[in-house]
């Protein structure tokens, strides 16, 4: 399909078109001309990836700037969903236009996924993975071999440098898959190839880390100018990501590995000097001079890079104090030794994280100045000692982000120290939170740094909590609604049992046996009337628990299980897949399964449950967060002195988010159907918050139900829904096909042209108006001479 | 307490850090042992043992080969785990009170770290016990140069702390009203709203009008009161930020030096000059001869020039005074 919006032409991959993609498309345009940010709520399943991709493509491509366009995106599966769009999309250009643009797409995710290396590709951990490479890669690596030492490179690395640097791969969109292959046949290193193409990239499709992590993002996207185009996909959860982005947790055990670490380097220094003196001299006097920077450009992966810092700070020189290997690595000792200190509390401690350090100065004698430069001046050190095994170093370089950090920011973050895991634990497990409670210190960079940044998910609702949290300003944040022939989803909220008691998972009521019996009649009822697959969520594992285990008692998992099988989230994940697959199975194969899970687990970020897999899911409670939880609480007190959102707002708004996002599993596009069930009686206040294309399909009638009421309304949609309907009666109306299409433009032109006729007419009157009153006004008639006339020449 | 030496792991890592090396006692037996070290030599041993050894004076540390002599009151607990640290912190506390210069006093940022630098040198020989006698030469050399300096220095440094702390108590207070104030207007909101229902519901008792009409109102007028206060707060929350910044100006340098105090002036800057004469440094006179020589009136502070100036001035005194304006004046 090839439409114009306004002069642009759009190509489009599929026959017909959801009139919301095109809303959604003439808004994209419009944010994009505009040059600014944009917040777009668009219904889950109806196509959103490939109007945005087709949009910026063609604006891309039709423009002489060519803006690159960063696509990020949440998991591995989504980053290959959009490649896979991104391949139709390009594949129907060609054949439409009749000629090959040149072009080229990329998608990049850690190591642990690209890496070909047979041995390190076999590690568990990612950072290990990680680690390991670059003892395989690093420049001085290299530069020993070339000197003829026996050291080990990665071959599929070295291969890269064979070939043509801007050239490595050929044009084109390629899947990770389709990356994979390619290195392995060329071997070439996948990882490397995506991350040394991105500079000649059209598109590049990653995850949110490497552009929002500052540790990753100052290496991996530096060089991305300014007018490209940024978009978070499924970014609800974005001001989270932000946060964990910049907090660090520090335990004893990571003390006394870091603290191992440092005396590792200890030795290092001390074996160097012995052997290679001059190597630490050459370091030292650089620091001297402040020079920085000119080897690390070019070192294409360092050990750590800086955490987010002002920019006058990093061409400042280091500090006189620490310019000295050995001194640094005593001060570093020095930090350890004080931080296992703090440890030792038996009660909880939060502070600032100016008083922390008036704190550590007092005892240690260490200065803010030296603190903030620790990240930078490890970097250095550990590229001049030549360490290979980096992956021990690790909780070192978390030390030094977390001096650096804290040193950096006085304000958005906060220092929680917890001695004890729970209330109850008796033997002390302390850990040091430093947690971020400003999303907008992490994500700032990437507002300030490009001009268009496009914020969408399925579930965004309320949009203006974001640009608030997130500190920009937007050209247009819009939620468009579904539109639909027939009703294909059902919300509705249960706030009564049968016996009209009122159900809630509120803290005072949530162990009541009636309620608890109640919930349970739900479920029993759900299983019995919905074919194949039901996802129920629950607030928190430990009430889920606590629940299943009175169900038990009440014997209302015996009746359930005579309709479905039961399936049950666990915080492991390998036991969750397993359980997933076993849930698909048994939903494929017709007996029908129910899988409990977690509002805020795995399963709610990210799993489809498309079609068969999910015809009914049950929210039970309202998924607030936990509240005692400290960090939390300075997080709101943050957010209510700051921002001036206060603690009950973001709460709901937070848990309302999580229940949509939940609601929205089921519904994967327009063919699909489901049925969406709130049971809590705080729903119904709250249902205002839910994302308008829910809102659109909740009539007041099915707000306020009680089970027996709820199960007779669902067994009518799912009567409605068994019946065939044919795709024509859609036609037209919640899909178009190119004259609808050309219907609709026609409309809107017809509109717009009424609409500018209208203006122009209030103008015309305006000026009249106006023409009138001058008249009067110009009694004498002064008005019309010419006052030049009168100067004496 | 077995569960705690599970957790920490090895069983010979606790008998070190929870074991007496002097008496052989562990926190085992004794719940409550506390360690204490002393300065001298760092060598740790438990409060009983401290108690036991030197209340009778000071004696040489009862550890072997150690041969320094300990004082009671000089024992202190261990705040670090690590005794090299401990000893190397209090190193740095005395090299900290002598080299305390500031960047301000540096021309140049170079400068500055080069100083830094050579005093990070320094200080790193006196923890290894590098050179030390040269190096303590060199700390006390310097401490008798800059004594003017460091001590005002000192005083610079209390006195930013001091307001740090001052910025911090007032911060901490503020966050503390802020909240209570938040707490207020969610109290008053609830109240609003009970009392909004309860309106609703008496009106809808009388029985006046239309029912749906009553609720619907009641909504919105509770709507209304909300969404003024949320206005109504957000301002005073703005006055009261601004009032609260406009206290401590952040970016402001805390304080300008002190000039530098002017000597005691008992006249109040009423100098005494001499008019008419000019005192010479000496005057023939013969009865000074024996005052000028003798021990006896030297010993007792006998000035002669300050004789001759106040006979002189006592000689002048009556020149500018006219007894006819004096009377009239008063
Ligand atoms: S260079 Fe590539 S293939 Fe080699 S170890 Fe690193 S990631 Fe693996
Ligand atoms: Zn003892
Ligand atoms: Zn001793």
């Amino acid at each position: 399909m090839r439409f114009n919006i306004d002069e642009l032409e759009v190509l489009f991959p599929y026959p017909r078109i959801y009139p919301e993609q095109y809303a959604y498309m003439c808004d994209l345009k419009r944010t994009l001309d505009a040059g600014g940010h944009c917040v777009l709520e668009m219904p889950s399943g109806t196509g959103k990836t490939v109007s945005l991709l087709s949009l910026i493509i063609a604006y891309q491509q039709n423009s002489p700037e060519k803006r690159k366009l960063i696509y990020c995106s949440r998991t591995m599966s989504e980053i290959e969903k959009a490649l896979a769009e991104l391949r139709q999309l390009m594949a129907f250009r060609t054949e439409q236009l009749g000629y090959e643009e040149e072009f080229r797409g990329l998608g990049l995710t850690s190591r642990k996924n690209l890496c070909l290396h047979p041995s390190v590709k076999r590690e568990k951990s990612g950072s290990v993975v990680d680690a390991r490479c670059r003892s395989l890669t690093a420049g001085f690596v290299k530069e020993q071999k070339e000197k003829g030492e026996d050291v080990e490179l990665c071959i599929y690395h070295e291969n890269l440098d064979l070939l043509e640097p801007h050239n490595l791969i050929p044009p084109g969109v390629w899947t990770l898959d389709g990356l994979l292959q390619y290195g392995e046949q060329q071997k070439q290193c996948p990882y490397f190839t995506a991350r040394r193409m991105m500079p000649f990239c059209n598109v590049i499709i990653y995850s949110y880390h490497y552009l929002l992590d500052p540790k990753i993002a100052e290496r991996v996207s530096r060089e991305l100018s300014k007018d490209c185009i940024v978009v978070f996909d499924e970014a609800h959860n974005i001001d989270n990501v932000c946060i964990e982005s910049l907090s660090i947790d520090l335990t004893e055990d990571s003390l006394r590995k870091a603290a191992r670490g440092a005396n590792n380097l200890d030795r290092r220094i001390t074996e160097m000097k012995a052997s290679d003196a001059q190597k630490l001299q050459d370091e030292y006097s650089k620091l001297v001079e402040g020079l920085r920077g000119a080897d690390q450009a070019r070192e294409e992966d360092q050990f750590m890079s800086n955490p987010a810092l002002p920019d006058d700070l990093l061409k400042e020189a280091v500090p006189g104090n620490i310019r000295r290997a050995e001194h640094f690595v005593s001060f570093l000792k020095r930090f350890i030794e004080y931080l296992k200190t703090r440890m030792k509390v038996l009660h909880v401690i939060s502070e600032t994280p100016l008083s922390f350090l008036a704190h550590l100065k007092e005892l240690t004698f260490i200065e803010r100045k030296p603190l903030r430069f620790c990240a930078e001046r490890l970097t250095s050190l550990v590229r001049t000692l030549e360490l290979t095994n980096i992956e021990d170093y690790q909780p070192l370089q978390e030390v030094a982000t977390f001096a650096t950090l804290v040193a950096t920011y006085e304000h958005g973050f906060t220092l929680i120290l917890e001695p004890f895991e729970s209330d109850t634990a008796t033997v002390p497990n302390p850990v040091l939170h430093f947690t971020c409670l400003d999303a907008a210190i992490a994500i700032k960079p990437v507002f300030d740094r490009f001009s268009s940044v496009i914020i969408t998910s399925g579930t965004i609702s309320p949009l203006e909590m974001y640009p608030r949290m997130l500190g920009f300003t937007t050209v247009i944040q819009e939620s468009y609604t579904m539109t639909l022939a027939r009703k294909t989803f059902l919300p509705m909220i249960i706030t009564r049992g049968s016996d009209q008691n009122t159900i809630s998972t509120s803290f005072q009521v949530r162990n009541d046996p009636s309620v608890v019996r109640n919930y349970g009649n739900i479920l029993i009822e759900f299983c019995k009337l919905t074919p194949d697959g039901v996802v129920v969520f629950f607030p928190s594992y430990l009430y889920m628990e606590s629940i299943i285990s009175m169900w038990q008692g009440m014997g209302i998992l015996d009746t359930v299980w005579k309709y479905k099988l039961i399936l049950v989230e666990t915080p492991d994940s390998q036991e969750t897949s397993l359980a997933l697959e076993t849930y698909r199975t048994a939903c494929n194969n017709g007996r029908g399964a129910v899988l409990l899970c977690v509002a805020r687990g795995k399963v709610s970020e990210g799993i489809d449950f498309d079609h068969h897999y999910g015809r009914a899911v049950i929210n039970i409670g309202v998924p607030y967060q936990y509240t005692e939880s400290r960090i939390l609480k300075a997080r709101l007190e943050f957010l209510r002195e700051n921002y001036r959102i206060r603690e009950s707002d973001f709460l709901s708004f937070d848990a309302m988010r999580h229940a949509a996002q939940c609601l929205g599993r089921v519904l994967r596009g327009k063919d699909d159907y489901g049925i969406m069930v709130l049971a809590d009686r705080r729903f119904l206040k709250k249902r205002g918050q839910l994302p308008k294309w829910i809102q659109q399909s909740l009539p007041d009638s099915d707000t306020n139900l009680s089970v027996d009421q709820a199960t007779a309304v669902a067994k009518a949609f799912l009567k409605g829904m068994s019946k065939a309907y044919p795709a024509h009666l859609q036609e037209g109306i919640s899909t178009w096909d190119m004259d609808d299409l050309r219907r609709h433009q026609a409309k809107m032109a017809e509109e717009e042209i009424r609409m500018l006729r209208k203006e122009a007419e209030m103008r015309e009157r305006e000026r009249v108006r106006r023409r009138v009153v001058e008249d009067e006004e110009d009694e004498y008639g002064d008005m019309e001479v010419d006052y030049d006339d009168l100067v004496p020449v | 307490m077995s569960r705690l030496s599970l957790k920490n792991g090895a069983p010979k890592e606790i008998s070190d850090e929870d074991q007496c090396p002097v008496c052989k006692s562990s926190r085992y037996l004794n719940r409550n042992m506390r360690f204490l070290v002393n300065p001298e030599c760092y060598h740790k041993m438990c409060e009983s043992c401290v108690d036991r050894l030197f209340s009778s004076g000071p004696r040489v540390c009862p550890v072997a080969g150690c041969n320094r002599t300990l004082r009671r009151q000089r024992f202190r607990p261990q705040t670090f785990e690590d005794i090299q640290i401990e000893r190397e912190v209090d190193v740095r506390k005395r090299v900290a009170k002598v080299f305390n210069r500031r960047e301000d006093e540096f021309d140049s940022l170079l400068d500055y770290n080069n100083y830094l630098n050579e005093v990070e040198d320094l200080t790193f020989n006196l923890i290894h016990k590098i050179d030390v006698d040269a190096t303590e030469k060199k700390l006390k050399a310097y401490e008798e140069a800059n004594k003017a300096a460091i001590r005002e220095n000192e005083v610079l440094a209390s006195q930013e702390t001091q307001s740090l702390q001052a910025q911090e108590a007032a911060e901490k207070e503020h966050a503390r009203l802020r909240r209570e104030a938040a707490l207020r207007e969610a109290e008053e909101e609830r109240r609003e709203r009970a009392e909004g229902r309860l309106d609703v519901i008496n009106q809808l008792a009388r029985g006046e009008g239309n029912a749906d009409e009553i609720a619907r109102q009641g909504r919105r007028t509770l709507l209304k009161k909300s969404t003024a206060r949320r206005v109504g707060t957000g301002d005073e929350m703005d006055t009261s930020d601004s009032a609260g910044t406009g206290l401590q100006f952040k970016g402001l340098r805390r304080r300008a030096r002190p000039e530098p105090e002017k000597p005691f002036e008992p006249f109040g800057e009423v100098t005494v000059e001499h008019e008419y004469f000019v005192l010479k440094g000496h005057y023939a006179w013969d009865f000074l001869d024996t005052a000028r020589t003798s021990q006896t009136y030297r010993a007792g502070g006998y000035d002669i020039s300050e004789y001759c100036s106040r006979a002189l001035t006592d000689a002048f005194a009556g020149l500018a005074v006219f007894v006819g304006e004096e009377q009239t004046a008063t």
